[in-house]
C-alpha cells in the first residue's frame, strides 16, 4: 500500500476554526469599503449601522474551499440592488437593466470582497464562481460574522459563514 | 498607433468597466467571458497589444488561458496581465510564473491601470504620465 501524506489532518471531535478566530468585523467592513470605494464611486460611503432588510432581498454570494470553508454571502434589497448595478457600471451601464445586468453586478461584488476575504484567511483556498439568488445558502447561525452597512441610507448586508456542519464529518485534509 | 486590448472576464459588469477605462486611454478593445472564447478570438487573428484577464472564470479560467498562450510562439508578443481578486500571494507567483506580466487586484482604480500600463509601455503617447 502506498503511503500518501495529506498533512496535518483534522479528526473527529475536532472543531474547526470559528471564523471569528479568523477575520473580524473591522477587517471585512474596512474590505466592503475598499470594495465600494474603488467600484461603485470615490464619494460612495457605507455608514456602520445595522436596518432591517426589505422583504424583497436579492444575495450574491461564493464559496471559499480551503484550511477554512464557508461563504461569503452580499445581501441587500432589490430595488438597492438595481441602484447599485447603475453605480457600478456608470456611463457604461445599459438603458434598459435586464435582471441579469443586476445579477452579474452583484456577483461580481461578491467576488471582489469574498476574494479578498479569502486573502486574509489562512491558506492556500479556493474560490468558487459567484452565484445569485433571493435564498444563499445556510450558513451556521453560531458561526457567521455579520456586518451591517447603509448604502445611500439602503441596509446592505456582508456575511463570511461557515456551513451547517453534519456528524458525519470526520476525517478532513486540512 | 492604435494599442489593441482584449478584456477577459465572466462578469459583464466588470469587462464593462475594463473596456471602458481602456477606451479612455485610447485603446480599440474586444470582449470575451472566459479563457476559451479568448483564445478563439486570437485564433480568428484578432491579435491584441494586451490582455486583461480575471482568474476566476467558467469553462476555462484566467491561469489556463495564460498557459495557452504562452505556448504559442505567434502570441509571444501579448502582454498579459491578470486582473483578479485571486490576492493570495501564492496564486501571485503562480499566475507571474506562467507568463503573466502584471497582477492588479480588484478591487482598482482607473489609476492604478494606468500606473501598470505606464510600467508595461503600453500607454498611449496623449495620456502617458
Amino acid at each position: 500500500m502506498t503511503a500518501i501524506d495529506a498533512g496535518p489532518r483534522r479528526r473527529a471531535g475536532d472543531r474547526p476554526p470559528a471564523v471569528a478566530e479568523l477575520i473580524d468585523e473591522a477587517t471585512v467592513t474596512e474590505i466592503t469599503e475598499q470594495a465600494w470605494l474603488a467600484l461603485v464611486g470615490e464619494d460612495e460611503v457605507l455608514v456602520p449601522l445595522p436596518a432591517p432588510l426589505p422583504a424583497d432581498t436579492l444575495s450574491s454570494w461564493v464559496g471559499i474551499t480551503g484550511p477554512w470553508t464557508g461563504t461569503v454571502v452580499l445581501t441587500t434589497g432589490r430595488d438597492t440592488a438595481v441602484e447599485l448595478t447603475r453605480a457600478l457600471l456608470r456611463e457604461h451601464a445599459p438603458e434598459v437593466l435586464e435582471d441579469e445586468d443586476v445579477d452579474d453586478a452583484l456577483g461580481e461584488l461578491a467576488n471582489v470582497v469574498g476574494g479578498n476575504v479569502k486573502a486574509v484567511l489562512p491558506g492556500p483556498s479556493a474560490l468558487g464562481l459567484p452565484e445569485v439568488g433571493a435564498t444563499p445558502p445556510a450558513g451556521s447561525p453560531a458561526d457567521t460574522l455579520r456586518v451591517d452597512v447603509l448604502w445611500r441610507g439602503q441596509p446592505l448586508t456582508v456575511s463570511v459563514q461557515s456551513p451547517l456542519h453534519t456528524e458525519e464529518e470526520n476525517e478532513v485534509p486540512l | 498607433m492604435t494599442v489593441r486590448a482584449l478584456v477577459i472576464d465572466d462578469s459583464r459588469a466588470m469587462r464593462r468597466i475594463v473596456t471602458g477605462t481602456l477606451e479612455g486611454f485610447g485603446y480599440e478593445t474586444r470582449q470575451a467571458g472566459h479563457g476559451q472564447e479568448a483564445l478563439d478570438v486570437l485564433h480568428e487573428g484578432w491579435v491584441p497589444d494586451l490582455c486583461t484577464i480575471d482568474w476566476n472564470m467558467p469553462v476555462m479560467d484566467g491561469l489556463q488561458f495564460v498557459n495557452a498562450v504562452r505556448t504559442n510562439p505567434a502570441w509571444r508578443a501579448v502582454t498579459l496581465m491578470m486582473v483578479t481578486s485571486e490576492s493570495e500571494h501564492g496564486q501571485i507567483v503562480r499566475a507571474l510564473a506562467a507568463g503573466a506580466h502584471e497582477y492588479v487586484i480588484k478591487p482598482f482604480t482607473a489609476d492604478a491601470i494606468r500606473d501598470k500600463l505606464a510600467l508595461l509601455g503600453l500607454l498611449p503617447q496623449e495620456v502617458s504620465l
